[in-house]
């Protein structure tokens, strides 16, 4: 076993004599499963064409360590961290663990329950055995191996029969220094919206300080029956963090999801996100807006699986890279012999502002029915020339208008995020984030039509 | 104002431009008329900078400068003004913001103070006075999902908050209808100056009943084939352009 394994094994047996306790017998047995999967294939390599572009060494080779306890972080930071100035059921979790200090649960509507998954095993117990591990099969993909040997806690939400929260749900996530070693968070989340519930969740993740914590997380979500799921994630962890998560969708009929990917944090960030539409007329909203500077690289890698016949899938990501980054963008469509009558549109557009950014773009259609609507694009490109003209014919310098139309690009996507108050947080971050990597508070605020 | 000599341009290699000649004054109005693909917009697009013509030949002085030496944004600041055909949608950018950059920019080139937000918001609410706008579209993204003549009547939106010295309007009479036709006329009246100069493009002589021209310039194939004074336009409503073609041959 190399050394990369070793260190993971003696983890495991520390985790074991530590919080793993607080699980039921089931959870611990799929633990040791996931674990050996995980020492038996070990971190994915660049020769493996799904992580083709994007090299894990760095993650791979880092001593992180699993902490049995979170540090304190302070209540300035979560305040900076929340959705403006609207009411919210925050929960709130330092390095995987649950913070009762910094959540807000007090108000939730009759039928929501928000909890940390520990003290839902009380509550839920045969619902999440039900669900856990159900949707995201740890036998594909390493990461969501080793997150699944060291499942201990992570959001539980549960929207029960036609429950609909007026209020969003906010995940906070947030990774801090503990002692020397950097820490490893293996985060799990849970999302059951029962049939006709309607729920939308801010689900962030944000960093205490600028090191490197690698933040692993596996987000399966149920969306019932005619349920309405919007999940808008931001990540905007240090750059100097390792972000992996993959989230699993799973539809049925007639649901709506709605899910969109804000990332700019991490030094290596991959998101995976998998939908399957696992029945008739369920429509599928993939989004997302990435913004690499520096050296960062980011992934998102996409997994559309039509199953039942007449689905709408729509997917746009578009991506704004700068300075000597790289973005990876792979986006999968299946659509089984079963599925007529799809309905699936992807593009991916990128923006580059630098000659020495990079990014790779690939769709990758595999279609078995014969009566389907499927299209997909990709860009990669500089400034609009038509819309750079314009603005300069106003008396606009050049400078200014790449910072206006880089907005410009941005909003055309975070305008996909249904809810208005989720938008409003995403553009909010947006635009803070490009103020920042242009150096001057001289951009627009992000309006939609 | 603004003279141009023996202008010859391309685009992707094809000349549309072949040898322009045109002079206005301070205080004049000059229509261009012309069939379609004539080289009208081009000519606009030219005198504006836009990147994907190239000059082959000629020059163009704007208040005695070389005009084609400056960069799009500083033929801004020096005073001139295009209202597109085709106005371009800016997502996610608010037409206030968008029109106050703007403004301030050319400010700053003056070395005037620039208006804070207040001020501004006051000058635009003035202006939107003048093209009856309503002040909902002071918050809407740049021309994203106008209608036809709303599109319109924000690219003289601007030209009013803007103040241009010489004013292209390339058919900002198309789309509109009658009653905005009158009302963005009677804007662009309201602007006019001994100070300043417009250009109208124009398919159709009723928007000259209200923007009464000193001068009408026939352009067809890239050259100014006919000038005349407001009556031509009344010709050419009434004969269409093939007298003009018939004269071309009898001369050739
Ligand atoms: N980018 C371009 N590439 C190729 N051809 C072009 C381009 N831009 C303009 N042209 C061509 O140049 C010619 C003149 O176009 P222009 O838009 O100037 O005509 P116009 O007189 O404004 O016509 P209209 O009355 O229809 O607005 C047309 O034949 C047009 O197709
Ligand atoms: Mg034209």
């Amino acid at each position: 076993m190399s050394v990369e394994m070793n260190h993971y094994t003696n983890e495991f047996q520390t985790f074991q004599q530590n919080g793993a306790a607080k699980s039921p017998d089931w959870v611990n047995d799929v633990r040791t499963a996931a674990l050996s999967v995980f020492t038996g294939k070990g971190f994915p390599t660049t020769k493996q064409e799904d992580w083709k572009y994007t090299n894990v060494t760095p993650i791979a080779r880092a001593p992180f360590r699993y902490s049995a306890s979170a540090p304190a972080v302070p209540a300035e930071l979560v305040t900076s961290l929340l959705i403006g100035d609207t009411e919210q059921h925050l929960i709130v979790f330092v390095n995987g663990h649950f913070s009762a200090e910094h959540s807000r649960l007090q108000s939730l509507p009759a039928g929501l329950t928000v909890k940390n998954l520990i003290a839902a095993y009380g509550s839920h117990a045969d619902l999440i055995k039900a669900h856990l591990s159900k949707y995201a099969p740890y036998d594909k993909n390493p990461f969501t191996a080793l997150n699944t040997a060291f499942i201990n806690d992570g959001a539980f939400i549960h929207a029960a029969k036609g429950t609909k929260s007026s209020l969003p749900v906010h995940l906070l996530f947030i990774s801090t220094a503990a002692g020397d070693a950097p820490a490893a968070s293996h985060i799990r989340n849970l999302i059951i919206a029962e049939e006709g519930a309607e729920v939308r969740i801010a689900h962030s993740f944000a960093s205490a300080q600028d090191n490197t914590n690698l933040t692993n997380v596996v987000t399966e979500v149920s969306a019932g029956r005619e349920s309405i799921v919007e999940l808008v994630k931001v990540q905007r962890e240090s750059e100097k963090a390792f972000h992996v998560e993959h989230l699993h969708v799973h539809q049925e009929p007639r649901s709506t999801s709605r899910v969109f990917s804000l990332a700019v944090g991490g030094a290596i960030a991959r998101n995976e996100m998998s939908v399957i539409i696992g029945g008739e007329t369920t429509e599928c909203n993939l989004n997302g807006l990435y913004i690499t500077s520096g050296e960062q690289l980011i992934d998102h890698h996409t997994f559309m699986h039509h199953i039942h016949p007449e689905c709408p899938s729509h997917e746009l990501f578009k991506g704004i890279l700068m300075d000597k980054s790289r973005a990876v963008f792979n986006g999968k469509v299946y659509v089984e012999p079963e599925a007529q009558k799809t309905d699936s549109k992807q593009t991916n557009r990128n923006l580059l502002l630098s000659d020495e950014a990079v990014v790779d773009t690939k769709p990758e259609l595999e279609i078995f029915a014969d009566d389907v609507k499927c299209t997909h694009g990709a860009a990669v490109g500089g400034m609009n020339e038509t819309h750079s003209f314009y603005l300069k014919t106003r008396g606009i310098s050049e400078g200014s208008a790449r910072g206006i139309l880089t907005v410009g690009f941005a909003a055309e996507v975070t305008q996909k995020i249904d809810d208005p108050v989720l938008r409003r947080f995403v553009d909010t971050i947006v635009v803070d984030h490009l103020r920042r990597k242009f150096g001057t508070g001289n951009l627009p605020e992000i309006v939609h039509a | 104002m603004i003279e141009i000599k023996n202008l010859h341009a391309n685009v992707n290699g094809k000349e549309i431009l072949k040898g322009i000649n045109l002079k206005v004054n301070a205080g004049e109005v000059h229509a261009i008329m012309g069939p379609n693909g004539s080289g009208k917009s081009t000519l606009a697009q030219v005198l504006s900078g836009h990147p994907a013509y190239q000059v082959t030949q000629g020059e163009v002085l704007f208040e005695g400068q070389d005009l084609l030496d400056m960069e799009p944004e500083e033929r801004a600041h020096a005073g001139v003004f295009l209202a597109f055909q085709y106005p371009v949608e800016i997502p996610g950018v608010s037409n206030s913001y968008f029109l106050k950059a703007g403004l301030n920019e050319i400010r700053k080139s003056r070395g005037q103070e620039e208006l804070d937000s207040f001020q501004f918001l006051k000058l635009l609410k003035e202006k939107m006075k003048v093209v009856e706008m309503d002040q909902s579209f002071i918050n809407r993204p740049v021309n994203e999902g106008f209608s036809g003549g709303e599109k319109k009547r924000n690219e003289i939106l601007q030209m009013a908050v803007l103040e241009p010295k010489l004013a292209i309007l390339d058919e900002t009479d198309s789309g509109l209808d009658i009653d905005a036709l009158k009302i963005v006329s009677s804007g662009v009246n309201k602007l006019k100056s001994p100070s300043n100069a417009t250009i109208v493009v124009t398919h159709y002589q009723r928007l000259l009943n209200y923007i009464v021209p000193d001068f009408v310039h026939v352009l067809v194939h890239g050259r100014i084939v006919k000038s005349g004074g407001k009556e031509l336009a009344l010709e050419l409503e009434a004969n269409g352009y093939d007298f003009i073609r018939e004269e071309m041959l009898q001369s050739a």
